[in-house]
C-alpha cells in the first residue's frame, strides 16, 4: 500500500478546493511570522540557525516542487549556483538592489534551465536522478574552469551588501530579514504554482502515461515545474550567498543536493509543510551535532534512519495520519 | 512554535555545555574547529588535539590565571566539514556558546568563510589554510598558525637543488582552492630559481593517479612535485610514479604529512628521492616529546600526523594572551596582548610574526620549520630552518 | 603512441574495478529498486576489514579478502533484513536510509581506525614492462578476479535457481510473487550479493591505492556515472560501461589533463541520455 499516497488524500490535496489550501496558508504564515524573530531577539544563535534554516527550506521547497512530479531532482544546487553566482557577480558591478537582483536570481536559474529541461526531463524514474547528479558535478567543474567569471577555486568573496530603497542591508538583523523575505516568496510562488496545477502535477504523479492518454500536455507541466524549480533554487542560492558574504564552490557542492533532500522526505512529502518542519528539524540537528566533532556526521546519520523508520511518509506524513486516526476515534 | 522550538534549541545548547564543568569558578571555552569528518578529518581533528593539550595543561595547574581567577578551560569542537558553510556556521554556532576564541579552522573554503561572520561575532580565530588571502588587514582578529609557501618556498627548492639538480618540475594538486593557492605559489618560486615549471591538477575525489602520471611523465620532468595534495594522495601518486618508472626526485612544497605518504607509498625504498617541506622539525625530541605530553595529560593516544604539533602554540599563545590580558571576555583587549607575546613554546622553540609581506598583517605565526630530504632511499633527517623575514 | 597505448592499458584496469562497483549497484537497483548511496561505505568498509584482518590477525592477504567479502555481505543481509524490508517499496525511504547507513558507517570508521591513511600493501608488486610500457602486477590480478568474478556472477545468476528467482524478481515483482518467490527470502540475499562485491573491490583496491575514511566518497559518483551509461538494471551494459567510463577517464586525463578529463566524461554521459535514455543495454524502467 502507498502510505504517501493515502496520507496525501487525506491531506486533502488530491480534491478540488479554493487556490490556496490550508497547508499553504499554514506556510505562508509560518513565514510572515519569522519576521518577527529577528525583532524579538538578538540571540546570535537564533540568527544563525534561523537563517540557515531559511536557505534550506528554499531549497528544500524546489525539490519538492519536482517531487510533486515524482522526480527526484538532485539538479538544486546547480541552480542554486547559477542564482548566487548572479549575485556576487552583480555585486562586483556594483548592482545592489534587492528587487533586481531577486528577479535576476530567480529569472537566470529558469531561464538556463529551459534548455536543459529539454534535455533531462525525457528522463524519468532514477535516470532523472542520476542525470541531474550529473548536472551538479558538471557545475562544479565548470566553476573551477571559469576563473575569469567566477573567481575559479577561490569563488567571490567581500560582496557588498544588498540594498532596498536606498537602505544597506548590512547588519545581521536585516540580513535574517531578507531571507525571511525570500523565503516567503519562495513559498508565494511554490504554492501558487503547486495548487493552481495541483490536478495536473497530481495526475503526473499517479500514472503520467495515462495522463498523457487522456490528453494531458505532459510536458508542459514537467517542463514548467522544472523552470520554477530552478528558480526557487536561485532564491536559495541568492539567500546562500547573502548569509556568507561569499559565493564559494564549496557550497553547490552536487552532495549538498542530499541534504535538501533529507529535508523534504523526512519532513514529508505530503504537504508544502513537509519541506519547512524537514529543513528545521535537520538544520537544527546539524548545527546541535557540530559541536560534537567527529560524530556529527554519525548523528545525523542515525537521526536520518530513525525518522525514516519510525515516521513512514515524514514528519508531516505521520502526524496528519495520526490525527486522522485521532479523529476517526473521536 | 519556530520560535519557541529555537528557544528550546538555545537552552539544550546551553546545557549540552554548561553541565559538564559547573563548578563554580570561572570558566572559559575555547572553540576548535576544522573538518572532523570525511577526507581532511586529521587536520581538524589535530586542530582539536592541539587546543585539547594546551587546556589540558592548563587545567593540570589548577586553571588559567585570569586577573584573580584560575578559569577551568574546556574545549568546544565543532566539525566545519571543509566548506565555507559549515565554518561560518560554526562560528555563529559557538558564538552562541559565548565562545570568544577559536582555534581553526584548517582549510581555504573554511577561511574564506569563517572570516566575515567571526568578524562580526567580534571572535578570534586561528586558520591555518594557506590560501592567498589567508589573513586580511580588514580582518584583524583573525591569525594565522604558519605561514604558507611564499615565506619557505625559496629556501626548501635552494636546499633540494644543491641535492637534487634540476631544470623542470611538474606540480600536481587538487583543482580546487587548496590546491591552485599553493602550486601558482610554488611555480613561482621555481621559476625564479631557474626551474621550468608545468601544472597539473585533478579533481579532488580521484583515486587512481595513474592516467595523470602518463600525462605528466610525457612531459619529462626531471622532478615531481606533489605540492598540497593529501597525504593520502601523494602517497598514491609517488607509488604509481614509481611504477611508471619515473626515477627522478619528488618534492613536496605542500602540507604536512610525510609519515602517512611514506605509509601509503610503501615505505623508504619505494620514495627512494624525496624532499619535502615539513611545517615543524620532526625530529627536534622537544617536538616529538608532545605526543607523550598528549598521552600523559589527556589520558588518549594521539591523532597523528604533525598538524597537531604545529597547531599547538597557537592554542598555547592563546591562553597566554587570556591570561596576561587579565580577561576572557574583552577579545581586543587580548588580541592586543597576543600580537605583542613574544613568539616562543616550550616544544616549538623561538620564532617571529611573519605576514605583513604576503598579507599586509603582521598575524602569523613563523616558527623553526624543516626541510626533509631522502636520498637513494635513506632518510637524511629533518633539516631545522630558522625563520626570516 | 606510448601514452596512447599506456592509457588504454590504464583504462582497461580502471574499468576492471568500476564493473565490480557497478554490478553490485545495478544489481540492487534492478532486483529491489533501492539506488543504494552507501556502496562506497560497503567498499571501504571492505577495505578495513581486510585491512585489519591482515594487521590484526595476522591473516594472508587472500584469506583476508574473503573475510572482507562475507563481512560486508552480512551487514548487506541484515541492514536489508532489518531497515530496508520494512519499506522497500517507498524508494525515497529507501534512498535516505542507504544515506543514514553511510553516515553511521563512515563515522564508525573515522572512530574506530582515526583519520590518517592506513600501511596496507599489496603482497605482489611490481611491474612488467615492455619498452616504455608496462602493466602493472597488481592490476592484472585485480583484473583476473574481476573477471572472475564477473563470469561467477553472471552464472549464478543465470544458470542457478537463485538467480532465476532473483531475475524474476527483477523483471516482475506481482507475477514473480504469485509464482510463490518470496522476496522477503530473496531480497536480503540479492543485497548481500551485492553489498559483498562492493566490499571485494574494497579490499582488492585500496592496498593498490590508499585506504583512509574519505575513500567511499568517490564511489557513489563513479557507480552512477557507469550505471547511468550502462542502462539501469542491466548486468551487461554496467559491465560494458564500466570499461568504456575506465578507457574515457583514461585518455582523457592523460590529453586533456585531470580536471577538464573528468568534465568530458560527465558531458559525453549526459550526451549519451539525449540520443539514448535508456543508457547503452537499457530497458524501460519503472518510475522510481
Amino acid at each position: 500500500m502507498d502510505v504517501a499516497r493515502d496520507v496525501r488524500q487525506s491531506a486533502g490535496l488530491a480534491r478540488q478546493g479554493p487556490l490556496l489550501g490550508a497547508a499553504e496558508i499554514a506556510a505562508l504564515l509560518i513565514f510572515a511570522a519569522s519576521f518577527a524573530i529577528p525583532l524579538l531577539t538578538r540571540s546570535v544563535l537564533v540568527y544563525s540557525v534561523l537563517n540557515q534554516i531559511l536557505v534550506g527550506v528554499v531549497a528544500a521547497l524546489s525539490v519538492w516542487i519536482m517531487l510533486r512530479m515524482n522526480l527526484l531532482s538532485f539538479a538544486t544546487p546547480t541552480f542554486m549556483a547559477i542564482g548566487g553566482y548572479t549575485v556576487a557577480i552583480a555585486g562586483q558591478y556594483d548592482i545592489t538592489d534587492g528587487f533586481l537582483l531577486t528577479a535576476a536570481s530567480f529569472a537566470l536559474p529558469a531561464l538556463v534551465a529551459v534548455p536543459l529541461g529539454a534535455l533531462v526531463l525525457r528522463l524519468r524514474g532514477t535516470y532523472f536522478v542520476l542525470v541531474t547528479f550529473v548536472l551538479s558535478q558538471i557545475m562544479q567543474l565548470l566553476l573551477f574552469e571559469t576563473p575569469g567569471l567566477t573567481g575559479g577555486s577561490n569563488g567571490i568573496a567581500g560582496i557588498p551588501p544588498v540594498t532596498l530603497l536606498g537602505m544597506e542591508l548590512a547588519s545581521n538583523r536585516a540580513v535574517l530579514l531578507f531571507a525571511c523575505f525570500l523565503a516567503l516568496l519562495a513559498t508565494l510562488i511554490t504554492a501558487l504554482l503547486t495548487r493552481f496545477f495541483r490536478q495536473h502535477f497530481a495526475a503526473i504523479e499517479e500514472n503520467e502515461i495515462l495522463a498523457q492518454s487522456l490528453g494531458l500536455v505532459v510536458w508542459r507541466y514537467k517542463a514548467l515545474g522544472f523552470v520554477v524549480a530552478a528558480g526557487i533554487a536561485g532564491l536559495a542560492g541568492f539567500s546562500l550567498v547573502n548569509m556568507l558574504l561569499t559565493a564559494h564552490p564549496s557550497s553547490f557542492d552536487s552532495i549538498t543536493a542530499v541534504d535538501f533532500i533529507a529535508y523534504t522526505i523526512v519532513g514529508g512529502r505530503v504537504s508544502i509543510l513537509g519541506p519547512i518542519v524537514g529543513s528545521t528539524v535537520l538544520v537544527w540537528a546539524t548545527n546541535l551535532f557540530g559541536t560534537h566533532g567527529q560524530y556529527a556526521q554519525g548523528l545525523y546519520g542515525v537521526l536520518i534512519l530513525v525518522v525514516v523508520l519510525a515516521a513512514r511518509g515524514g514528519i508531516v506524513g505521520t502526524v496528519v495520519t495520526l490525527l486522522r486516526r485521532i479523529r476517526r476515534a473521536a | 512554535m519556530k520560535s519557541r522550538c529555537l528557544v528550546f534549541a538555545a537552552a539544550a545548547f546551553a546545557l549540552g555545555g554548561g553541565a559538564a564543568y559547573a563548578q563554580g569558578g570561572c570558566e572559559l571555552k575555547l572553540g576548535a574547529m576544522g573538518p572532523m569528518s570525511g577526507g581532511a578529518a586529521q587536520w581538524g581533528l589535530g586542530m582539536e588535539a592541539a587546543a585539547t593539550l594546551a587546556a589540558a595543561e592548563v587545567n593540570a595547574q589548577g586553571g588559567l590565571q585570569v586577573g584573580d581567577k584560575k578559569c577551568h578551560v574546556t574545549i568546544i569542537s565543532y566539525d566545519s566539514k571543509y566548506t565555507a558553510d559549515g565554518a561560518a556556521a560554526g562560528s555563529n554556532g559557538l558564538a552562541s556558546q559565548d565562545i570568544k576564541f577559536i582555534i581553526g579552522p584548517v582549510g581555504s573554503p573554511e577561511n574564506t568563510g569563517i572570516k566575515p561572520v567571526a568578524a562580526r561575532n567580534g571572535q578570534l580565530a586561528w586558520n591555518a589554510s594557506y590560501a592567498k588571502n589567508a589573513l586580511e588587514a580588514k580582518y584583524p582578529l583573525m591569525f594565522h598558525i604558519a605561514p604558507g609557501p611564499s615565506a619557505w618556498a625559496d629556501t626548501l627548492i635552494k636546499t633540494a637543488k644543491q641535492t637534487f639538480p634540476m631544470k623542470s618540475v611538474a606540480l600536481i594538486a587538487p583543482n580546487d582552492q587548496g590546491g591552485t593557492d599553493i602550486v601558482s605559489v610554488d611555480a613561482a618560486a621555481y621559476r625564479d630559481n631557474g626551474v621550468t615549471t608545468t601544472e597539473e591538477y585533478y579533481q579532488r575525489g580521484t583515486t587512481n593517479f595513474a592516467p595523470i602520471i602518463t600525462r605528466v611523465l610525457a612531459l619529462h620532468p626531471d622532478v615531481v612535485d606533489t605540492a598540497s595534495s593529501p597525504p593520502g594522495d601523494a602517497g598514491v601518486i609517488i607509488k604509481q610514479l614509481r611504477l611508471a618508472g619515473f626515477g627522478g626526485p619528488i618534492g613536496r612544497l605542500g602540507g604536512p604529512g610525510t609519515d602517512e605518504i611514506l605509509r601509503v607509498a610503501g615505505g623508504l625504498d619505494v620514495v627512494k628521492n624525496f624532499y619535502w617541506f615539513e611545517t615543524v622539525p620532526t625530529e627536534d625530541p622537544k617536538v616529538r616529546a608532545i605526543d607523550d605530553l598528549y598521552r600523559k595529560l589527556v589520558g588518549k593516544e594521539p591523532v597523528g600526523g604533525t598538524s597537531f604539533w604545529a597547531d599547538l602554540p597557537a592554542a598555547r599563545l592563546t591562553l597566554k594572551a587570556i591570561s596576561m590580558a587579565g580577561t576572557i571576555d574583552d577579545v581586543q583587549k587580548v588580541a592586543e596582548v597576543l600580537r605583542k607575546l613574544p613568539v616562543e613554546d616550550p616544544n616549538m622553540g623561538k620564532g617571529i610574526w611573519s605576514g605583513q609581506k604576503a598579507f599586509s598583517i603582521n598575524q602569523e605565526l613563523f616558527f623553526p620549520f624543516g626541510v626533509g630530504i631522502i636520498k637513494d632511499g635513506k632518510n637524511l633527517g629533518v633539516k631545522k630552518v630558522e625563520p626570516v623575514m | 603512441m606510448q601514452e596512447f597505448l599506456q592509457a588504454a592499458i590504464i583504462g582497461v584496469s580502471l574499468g576492471a574495478q568500476y564493473a565490480l562497483l557497478a554490478l553490485g549497484f545495478t544489481l540492487i537497483f534492478g532486483i529491489l529498486g533501492v539506488v543504494n548511496f552507501a556502496h562506497g561505505g560497503f567498499y571501504m568498509l571492505g577495505g578495513y576489514v581486510a585491512y585489519a584482518c591482515v594487521s590484526g590477525l595476522g591473516l594472508p592477504y587472500p584469506l583476508a579478502v574473503l573475510v572482507a567479502v562475507l563481512a560486508t555481505a552480512a551487514l548487506g543481509y541484515l541492514f536489508e533484513l532489518f531497515m530496508l524490508e520494512r519499506l522497500v517499496d517507498d524508494h525515497l525511504a529507501t534512498l535516505m536510509l542507504t544515506l543514514g547507513l553511510y553516515l553511521v558507517i563512515s563515522t564508525g570508521v573515522l572512530t574506530v581506525f582515526g583519520p590518517l591513511s592506513m600501511q596496507f600493501e599489496f603482497p605482489v608488486t611490481g611491474a612488467v614492462h615492455a619498452g616504455p610500457i608496462y602493466v602493472p602486477l597488481e592490476n592484472l590480478i585485480v583484473l583476473a578476479v574481476c573477471s572472475t568474478a564477473i563470469v561467477a556472477l553472471y552464472l549464478v545468476l543465470f544458470r542457478t535457481d537463485l538467480g532465476r528467482a532473483l531475475r524474476a524478481l527483477a523483471d516482475d515483482r506481482a507475477v514473480a510473487m504469485a509464482q510463490g518467490l518470496r522476496p522477503r527470502l530473496l531480497f536480503p540475499l540479492a543485497f548481500a550479493l551485492a553489498t559483498g562485491l562492493a566490499g571485494l573491490t574494497g579490499a582488492l583496491v585500496t592496498p593498490i591505492l590508499a585506504l583512509s575514511p574519505g575513500v567511499g566518497d568517490p564511489v557513489l559518483a563513479t557507480s552512477f556515472l557507469t550505471v547511468i551509461l550502462g542502462g539501469l538494471g542491466s548486468l551487461g551494459g554496467a559491465a560494458l560501461a564500466a570499461f568504456i567510463v575506465g578507457i574515457v577517464e583514461a585518455y582523457s586525463s592523460v590529453y586533456f589533463g585531470g580536471s577538464i578529463g573528468a568534465l568530458v566524461l560527465f558531458v559525453l554521459v549526459l550526451l549519451l541520455l539525449v540520443f539514448r535514455p535508456t543508457g547503452l543495454l537499457g530497458r524501460e524502467i519503472r518510475g522510481a
